[in-house]
């Protein structure tokens, strides 16, 4: 076991050594710099462009910059924003405080959703399955920034006195906050709902046809156990696993949703740095999702061993 | 009393008198801030006091970049740096030029300046201020090292002498039109104090509004400056602009309230708002800036002024001025109405009627009859607006016989190539708000980054800028802006379409007094105040 996790240790950092690599190669292969972005369309003189990069240090050669970067990376410094001038590292901290709120909140809604439907569906069959998949169906199809919109659009029309919009930080107003981040974690849940849904009801079914659910219930156990000891722990396995990875993959940060209700998170992090082309910001971006979902995925790994009997370690 | 009459009133000819030669301004400080309120200058008798107190959010839809007037580059910056900071001179609501932190100024020669200061001023760190804090900021703009923007702007400026405590000198090396007008504008003209650092972000003015709190993405506070010169003002005593990004979000935060104004990046948009409450104010405000089409002029086929006047003919102004504005802006020419010797949008200009049919047949005599494919027409992808208005001018060259690929592009890398002069044909970007017709005509003069882009090389109309630029009679120097503007459309340098406000501001009614200008801040949230 202590192999396995030392393995897959050193494997991680080598992902996030190359990632980190591959995103500061790409965004210096991508036209136009911060300079340029900054000044828009007013007239600015070739020199004042020149001042800002050296000031910078956008005019030392690449591998320079990258070295520089990584040394100060490895000591925790993640640079300060080209945009805002602050630390990255304090700022990135504020945002991924958010992000992780908002993903905490759309986890739970969408689990406590996902599982019930889904259990419910294979359980019970009939109309209620057929219901479920047909709302599965629908909401698969439909983004989450359409959803989220929708909802922008109708408490909009409908119901101006509630304020929906922006955010209140929960050191501020803890209830408040929570409130502020219902509907935009409602928005990011329904779609990792449904696919929960479906993995329950898919695995739940395959599960139920197994041999050693007949023997249990040969042997006359009662259905709450054969559900509980049975069923549910042998289907959580690719649940959990498709739960995961929707998570990690929401934590690092849902642009349309976030730019959309105007929550001050990773995904808007990202989407505002690499319009500005804010280097530092988008680096430490790209480094920390790839992070947490390096760090998930190996959790789920561990995770795995723990849950599925077949895994010897 | 009624929210201010819109819309706007177009410049007069009497500001030609106003600020000519050797004109001496003075301004009464005693009846200063009755004078200066939006009331009086729009025509209309204050009915009701204002109240003091309370907080106007307002909805932005870009966070600062910078909040150092001399350094910054980012247009986003000017709303926050606009209520921090002030100048020597500002705008009116009719873009007429009046003294701010200068009481009067002298003008011994044509190419001296010399200003009276207000006595008494503040920054908001409490220091006083004086004639060095103007010749510390002129000084820090005009240093190379500083890498200022606003270089190019005052490269007329020879020295600034502080004479006495509130008397600074300005010695140009040229008659310079522009000045004055930089001055006006802010962030260009603002007044930075000597002896503080970090003003990126810590920035410390005499404006009416002090910094208060920045937190990205999220909000940007400022608080009443209670040492504000001007007597009663500012009446708010916060300031707090909260960030949505999402324009659907920002119509929906003004809606229910959650914002007590905005703007509008579409006036369509715009309209539709203002229809579904008769309490929300829209003022379009004047037109400030253009939608053009540069043209590679440097190789064939654009080289070739029969190709640039066709595709001038071929394009009917008129139809994207309707569809995409709806009607809620002007024909463009160079120079935008709001600026001296601005085009009106009505007057006759060489190669501006609408005629296919002419425009094939130039095609034809420059070697082209079967038409000109003229490949990628690059567009401002995150810009709908500019998107929908090249996809009609697409149509309407279609039928002149010129064919065009539409490209939208991400703005960094379309910016990157409008600087460096690398787009193969044609390409759109509008332009931002410029505080002077000069700095308006240098983006085709043959010597700046964009003119040598567009392989701008007419050494006669060089010397028309430069003498328009020097003319200090605002009559004169209009008429030399119409005829600039004439020799630019005759030789069709490039194709501009409309000019409109940048963006449509709209407020609640219980926002009063609040009058929006076309030098694109908002100077009058000083004399705003809430109705609630």
């Amino acid at each position: 076991m202590t192999r396995f996790v030392l393995g897959r240790l050193a494997w991680m950092l080598a992902i996030l050594l190359a990632v980190s690599f591959i995103a500061f190669a790409m965004m210096r292969a991508l036209p136009g710099d911060f300079a340029i972005a900054a000044a828009g369309s007013q007239s600015v003189a070739p020199e004042v462009l020149a001042a800002i990069r050296q000031d910078l240090g956008l005019d030392r050669p690449l591998l320079a910059q990258y070295w520089g970067w990584l040394g100060h990376a490895l000591l925790g410094d993640l640079g300060t924003s080209f945009v805002t001038r602050q630390p990255v590292r304090a700022e990135l901290f504020d945002r991924l405080a958010v992000t992780f709120q908002l993903t905490l909140l759309a986890a739970i809604i969408s689990m406590v959703m996902g599982v019930a439907t889904g259990l419910a569906a294979a359980r019970m069959r009939g109309a209620i399955d057929w219901i479920v998949r047909l709302y599965n169906g629908v909401m698969l199809a439909v983004p989450n920034y359409v959803v989220a919109t929708l909802i922008v659009l109708l408490f909009g029309l409908y119901f101006p006195q509630i304020s929906i919009f922006g955010y209140t930080p929960f050191l501020e107003d803890p209830l408040a906050n929570i409130g502020s981040l219902l509907l935009p974690a409602l928005a990011l849940a329904l779609a990792v709902s449904v696919t929960i849904s479906e993995n329950t009801r898919a695995a739940v079914l395959e599960v139920a046809n197994q041999d050693f659910v007949m023997v249990a219930r040969a042997k006359g156990l009662p259905p709450g156990r054969i559900l509980r000891d049975y069923l549910v722990r042998n289907a959580l396995t690719p649940v959990i696993t498709a739960t995961g990875l929707k998570i990690a993959a929401l934590l690092g940060g849902s642009i349309l949703v976030e730019t959309i209700f105007a929550i001050p998170g990773m995904g808007q992090y990202l989407f505002d740095s690499i319009n500005s082309r804010d280097y530092p910001v988008i680096q430490a971006i790209v480094l920390t999702a790839a992070a947490i979902v390096v760090v998930v995925n190996t959790m789920i790994d561990i995770a795995y061993a723990r849950v599925d009997a077949r895994v010897q370690l | 009393m009624k929210p201010p009459s819109f819309p706007m009133i177009a410049p007069e000819p009497e500001m030609a008198e106003e600020l000519s030669r050797r004109s001496l301004l003075r301004l009464v400080l005693a009846s200063g801030a009755m004078a200066l309120s939006p009331a009086i200058m729009t025509g209309e008798a204050a009915a009701e006091a204002p109240v003091s107190g309370g907080t106007l959010t307002i909805g932005a839809d870009a966070d600062p970049i910078g909040l150092d007037p001399v350094t910054l580059t980012a247009f986003s910056s000017y709303d926050f740096t606009s209520l921090i900071y002030t100048g020597l001179l500002r705008w009116t609501a009719q873009m007429k030029i009046e003294p701010d932190l200068a009481l009067s100024y002298d003008q011994p020669d044509p190419k001296t300046y010399v200003f009276r200061l207000r006595q008494g001023v503040k920054f908001h760190n409490g220091q006083d201020f004086t004639a060095n804090d103007v010749k510390h900021t002129f000084d820090r703009i005009l240093s190379p090292a500083s890498g200022s923007r606003l270089r190019a702007f005052y490269s007329s400026i020879e020295a600034v002498t502080v004479i006495d405590p509130y008397t600074v000198k300005f010695q140009l090396n040229a008659t310079d039109a522009a000045f004055l007008s930089n001055l006006a504008t802010s962030p260009n003209g603002a007044i930075v104090p000597a002896g503080v650092e970090n003003l990126n972000t810590q920035p410390v003015g005499t404006g009416p509004f002090a910094f208060e709190a920045y937190q990205p993405n999220l909000q940007f506070s400022l608080t009443a400056h209670a040492g504000y010169y001007e007597k009663g003002q500012p009446h708010l005593s916060r300031v707090v602009f909260k960030f949505y990004k999402d324009q659907a979000t920002l119509t929906s935060a003004l809606r229910s309230r959650a914002i007590d104004m905005t703007w509008l990046k579409d006036p369509k948009v715009a309209a539709a708002i203002a229809r579904t409450s008769p309490n929300l104010v829209s003022a379009p405000g004047q037109t400030s800036r253009t939608f053009p089409v540069w043209l590679n002029m440097k190789a064939k086929p654009l080289n070739d002024v029969r190709v640039r006047r066709a595709l001038s003919l071929a394009t009917d102004r008129k139809a994207c001025l309707d569809t995409i504005l709806g009607g809620s802006g002007k024909i463009g020419a160079m120079i935008p109405e709001s600026q001296v010797g601005g085009y009106d949008g009505t007057g006759e200009l060489p190669y501006y009627k609408h005629d296919p049919a002419a425009a094939k047949a130039l095609l034809a005599e420059a070697g082209y009859p079967d038409g000109i494919d003229l490949g990628n027409y690059i567009i401002v992808a995150a810009n709908p607006l500019d998107v929908a208005c090249a996809q009609i001018l697409q149509q309407q060259w279609q039928v002149a016989g010129i064919t065009v690929k539409l490209m939208p592009m991400e703005t960094a890398p379309l910016l990157t190539m409008w600087n460096t002069g690398t787009w193969p044909t044609l390409l759109s970007v509008a332009l931002s708000w410029t505080p002077d017709s000069d700095a308006t005509l240098q983006y085709i003069k043959s010597d700046s980054a964009t003119g040598k882009g567009t392989g701008s090389n007419d050494a006669e109309l060089d010397r028309m800028i430069l003498e328009a630029r020097a003319e200090l009679d605002l009559g004169l120097r209009a008429a030399k802006n119409m005829a600039i503007q004439r020799h630019i459309a005759d030789q069709a340098y490039i194709i501009q379409v409309y000019q409109y406000p940048l963006r449509w501001e709209i407020w609640w009614n219980y926002v009063r007094d609040y009058v929006p200008i076309a030098a694109n801040i908002r100077s009058f949230v000083r004399t705003a105040w809430l109705k609630k």
